[in-house]
């Protein structure tokens, strides 16, 4: 089961890789829609999943990362150069948030970065040099598809073999017994704010390099993109319809998430419910399995082996 | 080797431990005793560094521990059980004890902690169960995990909170057993009991909390004759049983 579990992952990053060389530009699109959706889904997963803090502010790790790479890329700084400062900004912010954001706990600490995020957005919004509210345009001919995809696909392996480290590091033990029981984690020794600091900057640190990208492909960006809240909800959504808390959830997540939306987009009478079939779906998930896809797929595993 | 010095916590309007000081000598089994309420739980809360201690000194070996965090002062090889088991319930039993064996004092690692995680489940008889998930477990399992986790973190000190609470008299012997043989490892112990027998029986030093203050603090049977004892804690059928 193990190794066929493997096999089957390589496969798909395999599939990724060198799909160009047999799909046309469209399903490359929806591909690095996936690789997107599948690398914030993952990220957030760190922090929310595997430690239980569930945060609704990561659109302001996706904007600054975003915006560092727009503003530096006018200054005539190679668009892909900037992503690691991307990274470091992003992952610098989710420690200054985190300091007395983590003093708080469960929906506390939960609406405090919904407030974080939203103020964010405002600054951005006001503030001179992001362009305010009309947003800021990449310099012309800084696009090259194939390089982004690339990109995106490398960083959604990256990623997701991550993940699958730090679940099964000493690291993930740490996160794991955080969730279940903050207070008999620290009485064994574990220091809860280095582990949740150290989480929330990685998945912080992840999300701002794919928001640079975010800017490199869509060459336009504006606070009402980035930051968006809706954008925030979307990555906690897919990590939870998939299972929270496991490697694959996020993947099974994205990949529900993103293909709905595609069904949903393309039929007109139902182009606006989107966010009604979501709060739907959430609803039952939490209501009959809350292990989401992942859980559905033990308990069928289960079915067959009894 | 642990001095408690003018410990005092304040919840708002309520004293829970006022001006309690008190030595604890390497190797000795240091009772606490005392009514329900009487500070006993908060006074182990304060020594761990899982609450912030009111005014007063805790020192360790000579160092000031009474700004620590908790898990800073597990490092330094002081733990606690809980009176209401915490497992983490997601966990096995071998995992509740491996989180301990890696970010407790030890911070073992790979088959170094493996091979602590097996001692000490050995020790406390759940070797039987180590695959199980903590949440299938018994209430006399589930008190031995606390007891697992806490001698997995390789304490110089463990604070035992009520671990015969809710035990048969066979298992109250079985854990009388075991804290004799966690000080003959060289660790030493402070328990919280109201199995007064219990105590006296593996106590040498005896401490009686009464509202947040100290009524008496001795070797066992001096301690049971005190006057205040008797009447604020024991009732008169303890003299009579006595010695």
């Amino acid at each position: 089961m193990k190794i066929a579990a493997r096999l089957l992952w390589l496969a798909a990053a395999i599939f990724a890789l060198a799909a160009p060389l047999f799909l046309e530009r469209g399903s490359l699109n929806d591909l690095w829609n996936l690789a997107f959706a599948v690398i914030l889904a993952s990220a957030w997963n760190l922090l929310g999943g595997f430690a239980g803090q569930v945060s609704l502010g990561y659109s302001a790790f996706l904007g600054i990362g975003a915006y560092t790479t727009v503003l530096l890329s006018l200054k005539d700084v190679n668009p892909f150069v900037t992503l690691p400062l991307g990274a470091l900004l992003a992952a610098v912010f989710s420690v200054v948030i985190g300091l007395p954001a983590f003093r708080l706990r469960g929906p506390y600490f939960t609406i405090a970065t919904i407030g974080v995020a939203e103020a964010v957005r405002v600054c951005a919004s006001t503030v001179e040099f992001t362009g305010g509210s009309s947003g800021v345009r990449m310099p012309a001919a800084s696009f090259d598809f194939n390089t982004n995809y690339f990109a995106m696909i490398a960083l959604a392996i990256v990623t997701v073999a991550l993940a699958a480290w730090v679940k099964n590091s000493a690291f993930g033990v740490a996160l794991a017994a955080i969730k279940q029981d903050i207070d008999a984690a620290e009485a064994v020794g574990v220091n809860s704010t280095r582990f949740k600091l150290a989480a929330h900057a990685l998945s912080a640190a992840i999300v701002g390099v794919a928001g640079g990208l975010y800017a490199i492909d869509f060459q336009y960006i504006a606070p009402a993109s980035v930051f968006d809240f809706r954008l925030s909800l979307s990555i906690v959504l897919m990590p939870i319809i998939g299972g929270v808390g496991t490697v694959a959830g996020p993947l099974f997540g994205a990949l529900i998430v993103n293909t709905l939306q595609i069904k949903l987009l393309s039929m007109p009478a139902l182009r606006d419910s989107f966010l009604f079939v979501y709060g739907g779906l959430l609803i039952v998930v939490m209501l009959f399995e809350p292990q989401g896809f992942v859980g559905v797929g033990r308990r069928l595993r289960r079915l067959v082996h009894a | 080797m642990l001095e408690v010095r003018r410990l005092s916590k304040r919840f708002g309007g309520l004293l829970a431990l006022s001006s309690v000081s008190f030595d604890v000598g390497e190797g000795d089994v240091f009772g606490i005793i005392g009514p329900n309420g009487a500070g006993k739980t908060t006074l182990f809360s304060c020594l761990v560094g899982a609450l912030r201690p009111t005014s007063g000194q805790v020192r360790f070996r000579g160092e000031r521990i009474d700004r620590l965090s908790n898990p800073a002062v597990v490092k330094r090889g002081i733990v606690r059980t809980h009176q209401i088991v915490r497992p983490f319930r997601a966990m096995s039993v071998t995992e509740n004890v491996a989180v301990a064996a890696y970010f407790g004092a030890g911070r073992r690692r790979g088959a170094d902690a493996e091979r602590r995680v097996r001692d000490v489940l050995e020790r406390t008889a759940l070797a039987d169960v180590s695959g199980a998930s903590a949440a299938t477990l018994t209430i006399g399992q589930l008190k031995r995990l606390e007891i697992a986790r806490a001698l997995a973190t390789e304490p110089r000190v463990i604070c035992l909170d009520e671990v015969m609470g809710g035990l048969n008299p066979a298992e109250i012997v079985g854990a009388m057993n075991l804290i004799r043989a966690i000080r003959d490892s060289g660790v030493t112990v402070l328990m919280i009991e109201h199995h007064v027998h219990a105590v006296v029986g593996v106590s040498n030093r005896i401490l009686v909390l009464n509202f947040g203050e100290t009524i008496a603090e001795g070797a066992p049977q001096e301690v049971l004759r005190n006057p205040a004892v008797v009447a604020a804690y024991l009732g008169d059928d303890v003299r009579t049983e006595g010695d």
